[in-house]
């Protein structure tokens, strides 16, 4: 798919800016703070509705605006289409597509797809576990859309289940073998629900490592010249003997009842994919607690590649490739490997501080825009 | 795209009358603005007949003691209707659910309205709605069935779950299937409605 236009309106520090993209590769140059960032989080937004920089909508909107809009032209299939987000400072979202307004967010995602890698990416190995939950749910959004709509139920049920254990804990302290029986059947009822969306969580997550892993295996080899090998484990809070929704469904129960006192002591919900763990291990050490900072930059750098190519082959295109501020990060060797598989293959925007570390050729054949101040600025 | 607060160019009872307007659901600050200028250009006995309605309403209307649906009387005139099947209730959240299941024609039995749905968040369980008066109407009355017609939320299905367990030691409980629109096309529907479809699906009589 390509990107063909981009239109930002009081988004971040962008007044009003449009941008046209004349080749597969695009950088961005300019100092920091200047707005290359807030762009490239412009086209995430448009691919994921998720951004890793913002936790909340306020952030996205221009300072001493209510609502800001980021609009663009993608080619896909051949065909344009038109997208449109608009973000508003109370948290309110309106997607549209072609000029029409869609009445669920879902059926906005999965029309762009996008890889972001950026420095950030490289807490992937060695962050929290959280990390590489946010990682996953958001390749999972762009492959099945219908993993948000699960995600977010999953995460209500949570907060519900989560606000219900607290009163609990809360009321006099009752041990719950005393707790009245309407009391009782509602957890009951919270458990089933969470065993029920979790589950689906779960087998998702499975399965989507399941193909990933292959794919960043065999990039892992080629970068670090076949001396290493990873294996990628999904260590989920809830393990089942089987795939089979319902030994899941039953496996998460028999655990929610294992735990019950912790969580009726705690007063929150402590089984569920929401504690889930993706582990990392190279040659056969875990790669978060051992990996040397090379071995994590070529971990990062080989799950990226492989996320680009199994989108590119669930959606039968190319993804687009957004490149923040990270090639500085990665030695000639690993730079090398990514812009060989990039090519003009993946439509790529690259942020950068300074164009010295650029090969000759590749700013040949790159459209380069200067930023300054919330302004992109064509450079030839 | 900028919408800023109420400028201090009204006049004082005019920038009161825009405020408690805007207070209310679904108004922003310019229906509000063209609401208030419209009452202003009103002859004075409308503008009264409107605050008399809705201060009459706020009086006079109540919850029926039997069904909990919005009404004037005691009891609403669903409930004294001889003429509806007394055997059968229909739970709903709210008494915009009855309204919307009275324009199908379709069902002819009693109600009862929750008042909300169990949300823990919100600090709503099963004692904040109207459950406890449901168990007794049921329980005490020779009640053939129980629909529970409660929206497939999070929320709603820990609600549908909660009362089916409490009423099915006294009488029959279903709950209505969601599923395709009608001339809805099974190709362009989403994932998640075809999946809720299937779940529900029945034997071909």
């Amino acid at each position: 798919m390509y990107l063909k236009t981009l239109h930002l309106q009081q988004f971040r520090n962008y007044r009003d800016q449009q941008v046209k993209f004349s080749a597969p590769k695009t950088i961005l140059v300019g100092d920091n703070a200047q707005g290359k960032s807030n762009l490239l989080e412009a086209v995430e937004l448009l691919a994921t509705l998720r951004s890793h920089r913002a936790l909340r909508d306020r952030e996205l909107v221009l300072e001493g605006e209510q609502i800001g809009q980021i609009s663009a032209t993608l080619e896909r299939h051949a065909t344009p289409v038109d997208l449109s987000l608009i973000v508003r400072s109370s948290g309110r979202r309106t997607v549209s597509q072609n000029g029409e307004t869609l009445r669920r967010q879902l059926d906005f995602l999965g029309v762009m797809n996008a890889v972001q890698f950026s420095s950030l990416d490289l807490e992937l190995v060695r962050g929290s576990p959280s990390e590489r939950r946010n990682w996953l749910d958001t390749l999972l959004t762009q492959l099945e859309p219908v993993y948000a709509y699960i995600l977010q139920q999953y995460h209500t049920v949570l907060r519900q289940r989560n606000a219900f254990l607290k009163q609990q804990s809360g009321e006099l302290s009752t041990p719950m073998d005393l707790a009245a029986e309407s009391d009782l059947t509602q957890l009951a009822i919270w458990d089933a629900q969470l065993a029920a969306i979790g589950s689906r969580v779960i087998r998702r997550r499975a399965r989507v490592l399941e193909r990933l892993a292959p794919l960043a295996q065999t990039w892992h080899q080629a970068i670090s010249n076949s001396t290493e090998k990873l294996e990628i484990h999904y260590a989920p809070n809830v393990a089942a003997e089987s795939d089979d929704p319902s030994a899941i469904q039953q496996a998460f129960l028999d655990k929610l009842k294992l735990r019950a006192v912790a969580e009726q002591h705690q007063g929150t919900t402590l089984v569920g994919p929401h504690r889930d763990e993706v582990e990392f291990i190279i040659n056969h050490t875990p790669a978060r607690q051992y990996g040397s900072q090379g071995q994590q930059r070529t971990l990062v750098l080989a799950l990226k590649l492989a996320e680009l190519k199994l989108i590119e082959a669930v959606i039968g295109e190319p993804p687009l490739l957004l490149l923040d501020d990270v090639l500085a990060e990665l030695d000639l060797n690993r730079q090398n490997k990514l812009l060989e598989t990039i090519q003009d293959h993946f439509q790529t925007l690259i942020t950068t501080t300074h164009l010295g570390s650029f090969d000759a050729q590749w700013l040949k054949s790159s459209q380069i825009f200067t930023i300054h101040a919330g302004r992109v600025l064509e450079s030839g | 795209m900028n919408f800023g607060g109420t400028p201090t160019v009204y006049t004082r009872p005019l920038a009161r009358l825009i405020e408690q307007l805007q207070r209310l659901p679904g108004v922003g600050p310019k229906t509000a603005q063209r609401l208030a200028l419209h009452i202003l250009k009103q002859p004075e006995t409308e503008v009264h007949a409107l605050a008399q309605a809705l201060v009459e309403a706020k009086h006079q209307v109540g919850l029926c003691s039997v069904c909990f649906h919005l009404s004037a009387e005691p009891v609403c005139e669903i409930c004294r209707d001889a003429n509806r099947d007394p055997y059968t209730i229909c739970v709903v959240s709210d008494s915009r659910d009855v309204i919307a299941l009275e324009r199908t024609r379709e069902y002819r039995g009693k109600y009862h309205v929750l008042g909300g749905l169990i949300s823990p968040m919100d600090g709503i369980g099963p004692d904040q709605l109207h459950i406890a008066q449901l168990v007794r109407r049921v329980s005490k009355q020779d009640i053939k069935e129980v629909i529970l017609a409660i929206s497939p939320s999070v929320e709603g299905e820990t609600t549908t779950l909660y009362v089916g367990q409490l009423l099915k030691p006294f009488t029959r409980v279903t709950r209505i299937a969601f599923g395709l629109p009608m001339g809805g096309d099974l190709e362009y529907a989403d994932e998640v409605t075809l999946a809720r479809a299937l779940e529900g699906r029945r034997d071909l009589d």
